[in-house]
């Protein structure tokens, strides 16, 4: 049963943005097809300008449109893109793969980056490093990702000339990018971290622990650890969106045929046909990492299982 | 006696062969030996080419959107060739300038016969007709919009079978011209039988036609690589290269960040990059890398002063704007001397150019006194009013035009001087279209168009093309000044070259006079270029050309 309301959930949450981006783009003043018609470039008469807003259907009633988008979606079509014509399915499934092999390495890589932070932070001695570290996320979270990657790229493959930003494939056209995303992705990651481990080193048992002789680094990795995850695991799968978002700076910056990309493309020539189906793969990839969180604690957490099976 | 008299003979023939062979790779390796002082071309060699924005359409046609036109005019050939330098005419695929009626509303050309699109099957006169026939009338069913370039088309014909004649209603003065531009390229039948989608990304690798390269893959938004054809055999006679391109490929690389197209430039991960912006040249050239500007030779980059808005109505407030704004201070706070003070309502390059400085001078006190006379006050904030209404002026941003935001912030602070108050319209291109197209939201509209004929005034004035004075309002539908419409419209209606001459000229001169145009400066495109880059140039209106490219290293 609550998998079946999960579910429903789910689907409500998906509709719900699908419906918030449709109406926001309709807001907007001009539409895609203007956007690419009336460009002057092409120096098109209004009346040739209206034809084809009446090829593209953009002249029907709002609320028509929407039906017809939605029932398009349904029928498994997506449409093509206004502003080249291609189709917008091929366009995801050539942008995904890229941008799931940029998240992946980029999350990986804030977790290693995240969990070295925390320890350090919480390592017993050496107060000054311990304050140090602890000054790292405030830092992360407040450079902008694009200055990050544009930093990254004049020093090491402007200036070291140690990796290729134009023309470069594989690990490669992945090193730069990657630490760019995993930047703002470590500093939630660490603080919480941070936090959690602080929390629980303060708890009853732990000082049990310590009295019956446990030494520090015992109590660190063995007792405090374990216990410090849940909350980590639970901002992680909240920073979905943040990877996201990530991504959309990073592939610009880095000239990665993503999603970002795509996305970034998409909202300056207003092409709605894209734009949702991006908005709709986010929502449906923020649900499912969630629904995935969700049934990792209990796995993580002894006592959740004994609640349910209670 | 034969057999060995045979094989003296052989060995003599075989000796002489041998010697002549010899001989004539003495006299090749002579200047070949100089060639790399004297930079005789290499063949060989992929060319990285740096582009700020993805392509949007290989329909050639739409052409005139930068990234696409730097594919069309390499992937494609056109009937006509015009000189870049002198903007002459000169044969191509047609082996003779058309022949033309007197009042230019028939146009017959000549093909050559042995020309042939990528997937092997001929150029024909067929295909030639049903080019233009597409280009001429567009196809809206396909969501394919008619060129810009081709007015007053009515049908093509085939006369024979290397003989092509097109019909017009009216005379069509520009059309010649129009069949050299990249919005004419020849593509196959096949692919003249795609939609909209078909010659969107994603579809590249189908798109066939005569030019000295071929897409050979394409990755969508960042990548799309070209191969020189083998087999190109018909390139402009005029031009002393013949033959394939020098270079064996191009690929096409996305590159929007800017300091990432110049750090790869002068890292050398690159071989050309295109949009070099002005505060970037020094870099490039500090470099040791060369700058390569060429100019639109067109509209110049200029602020159409909307007229039809109650506002600008009275000619003393349109003259106190030019005389309010400092356009050398602009070009000297933002640009670089790639960018030419713009003199005319057209670049210098362009045909039937004028010069109208007299008419642009900056002098604010001039300003303060023609707005004193039309009775704009100023107030307590130091903006002028009138009877209640606030001289407040709205401007779009030009997104595709250099640091258009930045242009408008200088001239808001300029205008604030003479109090008039300026809002700059925010927002994307979608945005940005939907507000220009309306007076109410936008008096005073910057932008610029290229195209290396007399018929480009009349496509940025003209009430019905880009209509950016708003001289046919869309309010009331009225044309406000029938008299601009009136000398446009001779522009590209005179079948006579001189006419359209003195023609494009009286329309500069009314513009200026009436003070319904401020041009700002020669919008150049700006190129940055590797030491070993030889041969590069670009056409009429400066997109890319990579036939005689070739790399020395």
């Amino acid at each position: 049963m609550p998998i079946v309301r999960r579910i429903a959930q789910a689907l409500l949450v998906i509709l719900l943005a699908f419906t918030a981006t449709f109406i926001l783009m309709q807001a907007l003043p001009g539409d895609g097809v203007l956007a690419r018609y009336q460009n002057p470039e092409l120096g098109l008469t209004p009346e040739q300008i209206e034809q084809l807003r009446v090829v593209y259907g953009v002249d029907q009633p709002v609320w028509s449109q929407f039906l017809t988008s939605v029932g398009n979606y349904l029928a498994g079509n997506f449409g093509t893109s206004l502003q080249s014509g291609a189709r917008v399915a091929d366009l995801i499934v050539t942008a995904l793969p890229e941008t799931l092999v940029l998240a992946a390495a980029g999350f990986t890589l804030a977790v290693i980056v995240a969990v070295a932070i925390a320890f350090l932070a919480s390592f017993p001695s050496m107060r000054w490093l311990r304050n140090a570290v602890r000054s790292l996320p405030p830092l992360f979270v407040s450079v902008p990702a694009f200055w990050v990657g544009i930093l990254l790229i004049q020093v090491f493959s402007f200036g070291l000339g140690w990796v290729r930003v134009i023309g470069a494939d594989g690990l490669e056209a992945l090193i730069l990018p990657a630490i760019t995303l995993s930047v703002p992705i470590s500093a939630p990651l660490s603080q919480v971290l941070i936090q959690s481990l602080d929390e629980v080193g303060e708890s009853p048992y732990v000082a049990i622990v310590r009295s019956r002789g446990a030494g520090e680094w015992w109590v660190l990795t063995r007792n405090v650890a374990k216990n410090a995850l849940l909350p980590t695991i639970t901002i992680a799968g909240l920073l979905f969106g943040e990877l996201v978002a990530g991504a959309v700076v990073t592939e610009a910056v880095f000239g990665r045929a993503g999603i970002g990309t795509l996305t970034e493309q998409a909202v300056a020539n207003r092409d709605l046909p894209v734009i949702q189906a991006v908005v709709l793969l986010a929502a449906i990839g923020f649900v499912v990492i969630n629904l995935v969180v969700d049934l990792l604690y209990p796995v993580i957490d002894p006592r959740l299982r004994r609640e349910r099976t209670a | 006696m034969a057999p060995i008299g045979r094989r003296l003979a052989s060995l003599l023939l075989t000796t002489l062969t041998v010697a002549s062979l010899a001989a004539c790779s003495n006299q090749t390796s002579e200047p070949a030996a100089t060639s790399s002082t004297s930079g005789e071309a290499k063949t060989g060699g992929t060319l990285t080419y740096l582009e700020p924005q993805t392509w949007g359409s290989l329909y050639p046609p739409s052409g005139g959107f930068y990234p696409n036109g730097g594919l069309l005019n390499n992937l494609t050939d056109r009937l006509l060739y015009q000189n870049p330098d002198t903007l002459e005419l000169e044969p191509w695929i047609a082996t003779e300038l058309p022949e033309v009626n007197d009042d230019a509303t028939e146009y017959t050309f000549t093909l050559r016969d042995d020309v042939t699109f990528s997937d092997g099957t001929p150029l024909t006169a067929e295909t030639v007709v049903k080019n233009i026939d597409l280009f001429g009338k567009g196809d809206t069913d396909r969501a394919l919009p008619v060129s810009e370039a081709i007015n007053n088309y009515e049908g093509g014909e085939v006369v024979d079978e290397h003989t092509v004649a097109f019909h017009f209603s009216a005379p069509s003065p520009g059309f010649a011209q129009a069949v050299s531009t990249i919005n004419s390229g020849l593509v196959s039948d096949a692919t003249l039988d795609l939609d909209s989608d078909g010659f969107g990304p994603g579809n590249a690798e189908n798109f066939v036609a005569s030019g000295p390269f071929v897409v050979e893959k394409e990755e969508i938004g960042t990548k799309i690589s070209l191969k020189a054809r083998e087999d190109y055999d018909w390139a402009p006679p005029s031009l002393q290269h013949q033959g394939r391109a020098y270079l064996d490929g191009i690929d096409y690389v996305v590159a929007g960040e800017n300091s990432v197209r110049v750090g790869s430039l002068t890292a050398g991960q690159a071989d050309i990059a295109r949009q070099i912006e002005a505060p970037d040249e020094a870099v490039v050239t500090a470099a040791g890398l060369s700058i390569v500007s060429d100019p639109t030779n067109g509209v110049t980059n200029s602020l159409s002063i909307r007229f039809p808005s109650e506002k600008l109505s009275d000619i003393r407030v349109r003259q106190a704007i030019i005389a309010g704004i400092d356009r050398e201070a602009i070009i000297e706070a933002l640009f670089s001397d790639s960018y030419p003070l713009a003199t005319s309502s057209l670049a210098k390059g362009a045909k039937g150019y004028r010069d109208q400085s007299a008419n642009y001078v900056y002098d604010q006190a001039k300003a303060n006194s023609l707005l004193d006379e039309a009775g704009w006050v100023a107030g307590s904030d130091g903006i002028r009013a009138k009877d209640g209404v606030k001289l407040s002026l709205a401007f779009n941003i030009a997104l595709p035009q250099p640091r258009s935001a930045d242009v408008l912030t200088i001239i808001q602070e300029q205008l604030r001087e003479i109090g008039i108050e300026v809002t700059i319209i925010s927002g994307d291109q979608a945005a940005q279209t939907a507000a220009s197209a309306d007076i109410d939201q936008v008096q005073i509209y910057h932008s610029m168009v290229a195209r290396a004929d007399y018929d480009v005034i009349k496509s940025q004035y003209y009430s019905a093309n880009r209509n950016t004075l708003q001289n046919l309002s869309s309010a009331t539908g009225e044309v406000t000044d029938p008299k601009l419409d009136e000398l446009l419209l001779a522009v590209a209606s005179s079948p006579e070259e001189a006419d359209r001459a003195a023609a494009s000229a009286a329309v500069q001169d009314y513009l200026s006079e009436q003070a319904y145009v401020l041009p700002l400066f020669e919008e150049p495109q700006v190129y940055g270029l590797a030491t070993h880059v030889k041969g590069f140039s670009t056409e009429s209106v400066a997109r890319p050309s990579f036939y005689s490219t070739w790399l020395d290293r």
